[in-house]
Parts: C-alpha cells; sequence; structure tokens
C-alpha cells in the first residue's frame, strides 16, 4: 500500500487526522473526534501491523479518556480506561500532556499534574511510574502558566529523559525506575539563583537516535538579566548543558525539534518573551544546521509584518521523508507546512481551532 | 431509600444507555458510593479519584441544588430524583 503521511491535530475543540500522499500535496481533513473536549496530546503508534493513533482527550466536565483508533483516524473509540491516580494518593488527573511509545509495546502517558503513567494494554488499563511521579521533588513542583505537566518522555535506550514544567529535566539511567535532577547548565529567570537543582521550567526536549546523548532543550528563557538560558544543548546524555541561544532574535519559544536524518540540524520558533507572539509580527522558523553554534531564520512563504501568532511546546513536528517538511499548528487556528526541511512555507489549514499540538507519522 | 438518578445523555453510554437509574441510598454521598460500587464507568465521569463531584458538574436533588440544601450529605427520601448535568461553560 503507497506510504500516506498523517498528521494528528490536537486543538481545544477536539482532534483532526489530516492524511496526504508523500508528495504532501493536498491534505484532507477529518475531525473533530471528541468534538469540543481539549486534545493536547496524540500518537502515532507504528510498531504494530498496522498503525495505531492515540490521543488524550481532556474532558473538564467529565474527567480524562485515552481516543484510540484502528483505521488511521477514520474512527476513534474510547479506551477502557485513562490514567488515575489512586485514592489515597490525594492527586486527581487535570491533563494529559504527553503520550510516547515506551517499551516492550507500552504506550508512556505524562499528565498534569505532573506525572508518568504507562499502559501495557493499548491504553485500556494504566499503572503510574512511581519513580518519577512520587519523586520526593514531586509535591514542591509548581505549575506553570500552562499546568503543572510532565510535558516531554524521550528514551535513549536505559535512560528516559522527562521534561516538567515546572520541574526541570529528569534523567533515569535504570529504564525508568529512578530519576534523578539534571539540570547542571539549564537557568531560570523567575527565581533568585540563576542556576537550581530543579525548578526550571522545561518547555520541550529534544534528540536524536543517531547522537546518542545528544539532547536539546527549549527553555524558559526571555529574562534580559539571564540572557541565552531559553535554549541549551547536552552532550552527555543531559548531565550537563550549555546554551546554545546565540544570534536567536529571542531564546523564548516553546517547541524544538530536529531533522530526522541530520543531529546537527536543530528548529526552533523564537517567541517575544512577554506577548509570546512573533517578533516584530515577522514569522519565523529558526534552523541551526551545526547543531546550535549558528542559526539562520527560515521565512519563505510566511507573512512579512503584522502576524503575531503563538506555536506552542507540543504544536511542531517533522516527518521523516527524504525530504522532510515541518508543520507547526498556531493558537489562532493555522496549520503551515514547511517543505525541504522548513525552506518553503505554506499554509494548509487557515481556521482551525486553536491548534496545542500536531504529530505527523508516514504510515 | 428508593431514589433515582438521572443522567445526561452524554454519560447514559458508560451505563447500557439509561438514562434514569433506580438505586438506593440515603444521602447523596451514598448515592455516589453505591455508583462506584455498581456504575464503576460511569462514576469515574462524576467524580476524580479523590471522591470529588467533577467541578463542572451540578447534582439536584429533585429541584434543589445540593449546594443549597448540605452538599453531599443532603438526605434522600424516597421518590427522590438525583439529577446529574453538565455546567453550561466554555468558549
Amino acid at each position: 500500500m503507497a506510504q500516506k503521511v498523517v498528521l494528528t491535530i490536537g486543538t481545544k475543540k477536539g482532534l483532526f487526522v489530516a492524511q496526504s500522499s508523500k508528495s504532501r500535496g493536498k491534505f484532507d481533513l477529518r475531525g473533530p473526534f471528541g468534538r469540543g473536549i481539549p486534545v493536547y496530546a496524540s500518537l502515532v503508534d507504528t510498531r504494530g501491523k498496522r498503525p495505531v493513533i492515540y490521543a488524550g482527550s481532556c474532558n473538564p466536565f467529565f474527567g480524562m479518556k485515552v481516543l484510540k483508533s484502528n483505521d488511521v483516524g477514520k474512527t476513534f473509540e474510547e479506551t477502557k480506561s485513562a490514567p488515575s491516580f489512586a485514592k489515597e494518593d490525594g492527586r486527581a488527573l487535570a491533563n494529559i500532556w504527553s503520550l510516547e511509545p515506551g517499551p516492550d509495546g507500552e504506550i508512556w502517558a505524562g499528565v498534569e499534574p505532573a506525572s508518568l503513567f504507562r499502559s501495557w494494554d493499548g491504553g485500556n488499563s494504566w499503572e503510574m511510574v512511581p519513580g518519577i511521579s512520587n519523586h520526593e521533588h514531586a509535591r514542591k513542583w509548581q505549575p506553570g502558566a500552562g499546568g503543572l505537566c510532565l510535558h516531554t518522555i524521550l528514551r535513549d535506550g536505559e535512560r528516559v529523559h522527562i521534561g516538567i514544567s515546572t520541574g526541570g529535566h529528569y534523567l533515569s539511567e535504570d529504564g525508568g525506575r529512578t530519576f534523578a535532577a539534571s539540570n547542571k547548565g539549564i537557568g531560570v529567570g523567575f527565581a533568585p539563583d540563576a542556576f537550581p537543582e530543579w525548578g526550571q521550567c522545561v518547555h520541550k526536549i529534544a534528540g536524536h537516535p543517531k547522537a546518542p546523548g545528544r539532547f536539546y532543550i527549549q527553555n524558559h528563557g526571555g529574562f534580559p538579566d539571564r540572557p541565552g538560558i531559553g535554549v541549551v544543548r547536552s552532550d552527555d546524555h543531559g548531565h550537563t548543558w550549555r546554551s546554545i541561544a546565540e544570534g536567536l532574535p529571542s531564546d523564548f519559544g516553546f517547541p524544538i525539534v530536529v531533522h530526522p536524518h541530520d543531529p546537527d540540524t536543530v528548529y526552533v520558533v523564537p517567541l517575544e518573551p512577554m506577548s509570546r507572539t512573533c517578533p516584530g509580527g515577522k514569522p519565523a522558523v529558526w534552523q541551526s544546521e551545526n547543531g546550535g553554534k549558528s542559526w539562520k531564520k527560515l521565512v519563505k512563504g510566511f507573512p512579512k509584518e503584522k502576524t503575531f501568532f503563538t506555536v506552542l511546546r507540543d504544536a511542531m513536528d517533522i516527518d521523516d521523508l527524504k525530504a522532510p517538511a515541518l508543520y507547526f499548528g498556531t493558537t489562532t487556528g493555522q496549520l503551515w507546512i514547511g517543505k525541504d526541511g522548513g525552506e518553503k512555507w505554506k499554509c494548509l489549514f487557515e481556521a482551525l481551532p486553536p491548534i496545542n499540538s500536531v504529530k505527523v507519522s508516514v504510515v | 431509600m428508593s431514589v433515582t438518578i438521572h443522567l445526561p445523555t452524554a454519560l447514559r453510554k458508560y451505563c447500557g444507555g439509561s438514562a434514569d437509574l433506580p438505586i438506593s441510598a440515603s444521602t447523596i454521598q451514598a448515592a455516589l458510593r453505591e455508583l462506584q460500587s455498581t456504575q464503576p464507568s460511569l462514576y469515574v465521569n462524576l467524580c476524580d479519584e479523590t471522591g470529588a463531584v467533577r467541578r463542572h458538574l451540578n447534582v439536584f436533588v429533585n429541584s434543589d441544588h445540593m449546594r443549597d440544601r448540605d452538599g453531599l450529605d443532603t438526605a434522600l427520601r424516597d421518590g427522590d430524583v438525583v439529577t446529574i448535568l453538565a455546567a453550561v461553560s466554555g468558549g
């Protein structure tokens, strides 16, 4: 069967699924699924014989649901349960922020309040991962503007990297059994100590399988007194980090994405830190092709002025075709595609609901 | 006390399509405990993990909101109808 490019688009009003041929010329749109209910996280799981799509449906009335599709997003059904805390824990699930493939076919879910859950049976039952969820810091983490969210789950062999806002980067080197805060070199602008052990407002973490040990973070930057803390890199499995923000128009932003075929090529969307919109009203994705030593802006196809959109932490992704395309969604409902690694931009959908997340998969 | 739980359309799929569930309970709290036991899929839509009624749900006994009586301790009488409604909110 011919390969298809599938986008899962989590919005304030439900999940949309867009599908195209490999040419990525025209995308058909389906949805919304979980109509009217915010979706912050989705996953296209391609590990089995056929792809399975999962999405967190964050129902403010009736609680969290996990939606699942076995037909590439034509229909969805709720799984038998969603992650939930034990009654004696005292916490109540407020949101599902990340869905990622775990080991041995598991699905892992990062939630609010910041905790990690795993499912062995395709999302029908869930179990808390205590090493991070009950970490000694867990009851002291503070919510950022988006809530106290565990938004990034990155696996690198036996290592597991977790991003929490506001908690920082946590690292497990035993497959997720135990975790330690690992934020040396990641700064904060909202506390007297610029480089605390933990408590950073990490926005997103990205890595690349061809460069084990190397990771990039879009951190909460934009502090004039503490320049450069917003975009950092690690080359030692996340034990230490250093700034790579020089050359960017702002070190504030939310998403960070690595090119699927080149771990030196990384993309960010700098935003003006107070308004969290395009600096000067001029949208641009910024690209480094040398691991953050220098940056150039990618603007072809974007409006040249009077454009003030916001791209949230999970709202940008890149496909893994030979000439990959970037995709991002805005909180004003636009879905953009940047073909040739972001060299040429085009708006695919102009008026979706506010977009929280975008995932792409070739199936 | 023999009472009826009346459910909004959106929740009926979690209890086999029923709009009305007859149960025996002496307070709203006891009614929720009964639902937790007999209708667990429905219950998780009504209450969070701590046992609190979800924030955007309203619980009425006949015509009275439970907050205007004794909250979860509101006593139920034979024939009472406990109506659960989602708040109308959002943008």
